[in-house]
């Protein structure tokens, strides 16, 4: 097994020491760049998709996203000296009202771990808050989480203050367990997932939309 | 009529009261609490009962809410299926679900504390919030951490899991004054010494049956409860009436 493919298996297991110290050689033996953040990219791939089929749970992910992360603040020096930036910026957040993060937690590793530039306004987040912040960092996705079917209804004033903050190019993707594709196309969202394993997949579906 | 009452035994002592003075035959079953944990599971509980429930029942009456979703897509089985609009069981503990809405947007770090949930706890439980789990249970998950995943990612891992609890801040008990005085006071006790371990502020509000009691006995306002037919399954309406009736495809 060469180094990235080590690289690689070692985030997908959730191994930090391994995966940090293979980054750290990656970077100071000078492997393209580009290649290392490939191969941490390419685990986080994989440990959704496992996710979504049942292979792994939340708590195997959590630590994988933490290898990646640590792995990441490696590389991150490295990829702003080379100029490489993120391709896009995500604002996240849970809706107004719901104070449960977890999910949100995950989906912000998940998308940093796919390489988006992740801005987290935590819990408890109002419709003008997430409109603030997605002019502020001219994002391209707002993400929008809600645990409870009690404030996921909370999620369509998001989907309107951004229409009307004339933010047209900007992406809604909501998730959390009560949420499903009715409620997404019914509130105008552009995407949705019911869990972290599927938020990945569902920016690269609402930008290519 | 005669019903059965399918509910959770978080909201046992208010369902049989109810069950005791209503003008109907009434037949409780009790689910374990904890079950909305896991919706795909509860749900499939639920409509396993369903199915089973027919005649000479007149009505299968459910003390339940969306619980997370959980009884969102429950097909009614061969007698009609009456639910009550609520997001969870706190509507039906405190009789409104309008209450329930203002007081989760005055106070969204609330963590919510009731008499049975409190005395069926499991043994090893310093934490009786409803949904929580016990101590003993959450020791249990720390050492299948350890052993499947090492110390360090164990730990991280209970950090990552507990974080919730930093954003409460509230400790509501629902008193419904049902249970003898020395319960009442010890369910109560319980929920305040929570608070103070966790520097949360304490509240006791005071519960209504209506909910629970128009339910049991038959009283279905449109307003306030939803009647499935054969036939129908319950959605989410995603607005203020909670849930509603759709076609249930066949099979």
């Amino acid at each position: 097994m060469d180094d990235l493919s080590a690289l690689t298996a070692a985030i997908e297991v959730g191994d930090r020491t391994t995966a940090v110290a293979l980054a750290r050689a990656a970077v100071e033996s000078g492997v393209d760049t580009r290649e290392v953040l490939g191969a941490m990219t390419g685990a986080m791939e994989v440990v959704g998709k496992r996710f979504q089929c049942n292979e792994i749970y939340v708590p195997e992910m959590l630590i994988a996203a933490r290898a990646m992360k640590e792995s990441m603040a490696v590389l991150e020096p490295v990829l702003v000296k080379a100029g490489i930036r993120p391709e896009h910026t995500a604002v996240i957040g849970t809706i107004k009202g719901d104070l449960h993060d977890i999910g949100k937690n995950l989906v912000a590793m998940m998308w940093k771990g796919a390489n988006i530039g992740v801005v987290d306004l935590g819990t408890d987040v109002s419709p003008e808050q997430f409109v603030a912040a997605a002019q502020e960092h001219h994002a391209d996705i707002v993400g929008v989480s809600a645990l409870l079917t009690t404030t996921m209804v909370g999620m369509k004033d998001v989907v309107v203050a951004l229409r009307e903050a004339d933010l047209p190019d900007v992406r809604v993707v909501i998730g959390g367990a009560p949420v499903t594709r009715e409620f997404a196309d019914q509130i105008g969202a552009d995407g949705f997932a019911t869990d972290a394993g599927g938020a990945v997949e569902a920016v690269k579906h609402a930008l290519a939309s | 009529m005669r019903l059965a009452a399918l509910t959770c035994e978080v909201l046992a002592r208010s369902v049989y009261l109810c069950a005791a003075r209503s003008p109907h035959v009434v037949d409780v079953r009790l689910n374990r609490r904890g079950l909305h944990d896991d919706p795909p599971n509860l749900r499939a509980i639920l409509q396993t009962e369903l199915d089973a429930t027919g005649p000479p029942y007149d009505a299968v009456v459910l003390a339940y809410g969306l619980c997370g979703g959980a009884t969102a897509g429950l097909r009614a089985g061969s007698i009609p299926l009456v639910v009550p609009r609520a997001h969870d069981c706190i509507t039906l503990f405190l009789g409104d679900r309008a209450r329930y809405q203002a007081e989760f947007v005055g106070n969204p770090g609330t963590y919510w504390y009731v008499q049975d949930y409190l005395e069926r706890t499991d043994e090893g439980s310093a934490f009786g919030g409803v949904g929580a789990v016990s101590d003993a249970a959450a020791r249990a998950t720390h050492q299948e951490y350890i052993e499947k995943y090492g110390e360090d990612n164990a730990a991280y891992l209970m950090e990552m899991l507990g974080a919730w609890r930093s954003h409460y801040n509230r400790a509501a008990f629902v008193e419904m004054s049902i249970a003898p005085e020395q319960a009442a006071e010890a369910a109560e006790r319980r929920a305040r010494d929570d608070a103070n371990r966790r520097g949360w502020r304490f509240d006791r509000l005071a519960g209504e049956l209506v909910l629970i009691k128009g339910l049991i006995d038959g009283a279905w306002d449109p307003a306030d409860y939803l009647v499935l037919q054969p036939g129908e399954r319950l959605a989410m309406s995603y607005g203020e009436d909670v849930i509603r009736a759709e076609g249930a495809p066949a099979g």
